[in-house]
């Protein structure tokens, strides 16, 4: 893929994952999904590193990161049966919505604490390192985070192990009604030099500037093998979740479509390259539409996992104690 | 058969050792594990052995360690951590309960956490408040952990070659008051002892002591001494704990008291009594005892008044007399 396409296909994974986003957060309105947590207005920083990544790269996502696995592959489907909870779905409908695993792409499995997912990170780095694999670990994880203890750790123990691990914070403003002014005093990515490692800021909303500015960093981290953190500054633009209601802690929402939308900039840089025109942008956005329409029907046509099913996978072979369990509630 | 007398430091330490020659995804990281052996010795040279970077002397940061060990775990190595005091895990729970012990169950089985992660717990060294206590109930309530602890160094040895065996997280608590305080015969050629499995130390037609880790011998004393006609049942495995083994003894007995160290009120013994109290209470002649840790902190000069003793358990003996 030239770097035009790859460009073009970036912004087509924006689009893909806007289009689902609107799709799943009707769908609750309509009572057809339980939960979801918005991702709108995070695409440009996601899909702008995803483009750097290589298949045998490993990633340590959050729940917010649904442009990053639909550019990396990962299926709509696979994003629908897990909001769903249907029998098809990879974590057989245990998790609440946007929490996803996606072991085929390299996508670990999300969990709700914010940042836990961050020392888990640094060990797999270890691990790539210690057993001389290719590839480099990517902690995805919010401004909230930066101040969990998790975050601490995990930084520290890249940095004193020299470990592949690019840190991307998403720095969306809001930790659900909680600014980003209040979360800290110093600035996110000028943390990286009191653990003693690159520290970057960048426009996350940019896709192109993400892009560029995210290739540089990896590129170092796949030579050096030394970590990096990335401050990727966007606007969460949907709520914290569809149970969230933004009116209540702020007034300054940048609205889709906005000069101030990721996807209104990534199709003014790109038709100033002239790499698409309004008919293009359409067209995408027309094939889109259709695909999340169709494929989400589809799968909400599936059925709910089998009773029995929350009994398996505790352990790799079950107990006595879970067996009795399963046969008094079943 | 040879074999070689060995405490429970030795056990665990040749058996590390065993292991790590035969399975090359076993790696260890600790607090002060390598180039000082741990603070209790336990993984004394296996650093020189085997190399920095496969035995880790890790930053003061628990949750960095168990947070690393299961990263390790998730992308084919065998991570055993070691978090030096039970009682400094606590930072560390969320890495444990909310990532190790769910991450099979979320992914839909589509990762594992093979993870062993050791500490040393329980009092009495004169250790005070922080170096002593006993929480195995924390692991044992939460859903995706086996919990294990070994009362001597031949189970030492057998259940820590299962433990580095399965293929999800093991809570194994070491009773450090045992560390060094007994010695025996352990085989040199390998062998495992199944996990749920408990041991019967001794047996008798009276009573049925339950029993595990640092108060077996407290017990185990106590029986001989008195000459207690008793079965005394060391659980080894507290998740899933051997609810067979139980069930027999307490209907044979129909007398039941149950020894451990940490606190009354929700341990070890609540779920036991609870067990038994369901399934073979027409077989019982008494109530069911426990002779446990009160529910204070655990104190420095006075440690001997709280730990479980001989008189304390002939207490519970003479009480249950009582019952016929």
């Amino acid at each position: 893929m030239d770097e035009k396409e790859k460009i073009i296909d970036g912004y087509r994974a924006m689009v893909l994952s806007r289009t689902l986003d609107k799709k799943i957060v009707m769908s609750q309105r309509q009572g057809r999904v339980g939960f979801y947590t918005p991702t709108m207005g995070q695409e440009a920083t996601q899909v702008g590193l995803s483009m750097n990544l290589e298949d045998q790269d490993l990633i340590f996502e959050y729940y917010r990161d649904v442009p990053l696995m639909l550019h990396r592959g990962v299926k709509p489907e696979t994003i629908i049966d897990q909001i769903i909870g249907n029998s098809d779905d990879k974590e057989k409908g245990r998790q609440m919505p946007s929490h996803y695993t996606a072991k085929d792409h390299n996508f670990m499995s999300v969990q709700s604490p914010v940042a836990t997912n961050l020392p888990p990170a640094v060990g797999a780095a270890y691990s790539i390192k210690y057993q001389k694999k290719d590839g480099i670990v990517i902690a995805t994880f919010g401004d909230g985070s930066t101040s969990t203890p998790d975050f601490h750790a995990a930084l520290n123990l890249a940095a004193v192990f020299d470990l592949p691990v690019v840190f991307l914070c998403e720095n969306n403003k809001w930790a659900i009604s909680y600014p980003v002014e209040k979360q800290t005093r110093s600035e996110i990515w000028k943390k990286a030099e009191g653990y003693g490692m690159r520290g970057v800021l960048v426009d996350g909303n940019d896709l192109l500037e993400m892009y560029k500015v995210a290739k540089e960093e990896i590129d170092k981290v796949r030579v050096d093998g030394k970590p990096v953190l990335i401050e990727a500054v966007s606007y969460r633009m949907g709520p914290h979740s569809t149970s969230d209601d933004p009116s209540k802690y702020r007034t300054d929402d940048v609205k889709e479509g906005s000069d101030k939308d990721p996807i209104v900039i990534a199709e003014r840089k790109l038709k100033m390259l002239n790499y698409i025109d309004d008919q293009a942008i359409e067209k995408i956005k027309v094939e889109a539409k259709e695909r999340i329409d169709r494929i989400f029907d589809e799968r909400e046509k599936i059925a709910a996992p089998k009773p029995e099913t929350m009994f398996e996978d505790i352990f790799e072979n079950s107990n006595w104690i879970i067996d009795e369990e399963r046969g008094e509630i079943l | 058969m040879s074999s070689k007398t060995m405490n429970i430091v030795q056990s665990i330490n040749s058996t590390l050792d065993y292991m790590m020659t035969r399975d090359t995804s076993i790696i260890l990281l600790g607090e002060d594990i390598g180039i000082d052996g741990g603070v209790f010795r336990v993984t004394e040279g296996l650093q020189k052995k085997y190399g920095k970077e496969r035995v880790i002397d890790m930053p003061l940061v628990e949750l960095g360690i168990v947070g690393m060990a299961i990263g390790m775990s998730l992308t084919g190595l065998r991570a055993v951590p070691e978090i030096q005091f039970q009682d400094f895990i606590y930072t560390a729970f969320d890495q444990i309960v909310n990532q190790a012990a769910k991450m099979r169950y979320r992914s839909g089985g589509e990762y594992n956490v093979p993870m062993v992660l050791r500490t040393p717990y329980g009092g009495g060294i004169r250790g005070g408040l922080y170096h002593s206590q006993s929480g195995e109930a924390y692991f044992a309530h939460t859903a995706g952990l086996t919990v294990v602890t070994p009362s001597n160094p031949y189970d030492a040895k057998g259940l820590l070659i299962k433990s580095l065996r399965l293929n999800d997280p093991v809570i194994f608590l070491e009773p450090k008051k045992l560390y060094r305080s007994q010695k025996q015969e352990v085989p040199e050629e390998e062998y495992e002892i199944p996990i749920g499995k408990a041991s019967l130390v001794h047996e008798g037609n009276d009573f049925t002591f339950i029993t595990y880790g640092s108060m077996v011998p407290t017990v185990m004393n106590t029986v001989s001494k008195n000459n207690l006609d008793a079965d005394v049942i060391d659980l080894r495995t507290l998740v899933p704990y051997d609810g067979e083994t139980i069930l027999n003894s307490v209907k044979k007995t129909g007398r039941v008291i149950i020894v451990h160290e940490a606190p009354r009120t929700l341990g070890m013994g609540s779920e036991i009594s609870a067990f038994i109290a369901e399934r073979a209470i027409d077989y019982l002649l008494g109530p069911i005892l426990r002779v446990t840790g009160p529910d204070t902190p655990f104190p420095y000069r006075l440690e001997e008044h709280y730990l479980p003793n001989e008189m304390r358990i002939l207490k519970a003996v003479h009480k249950m007399q009582q019952y016929r």
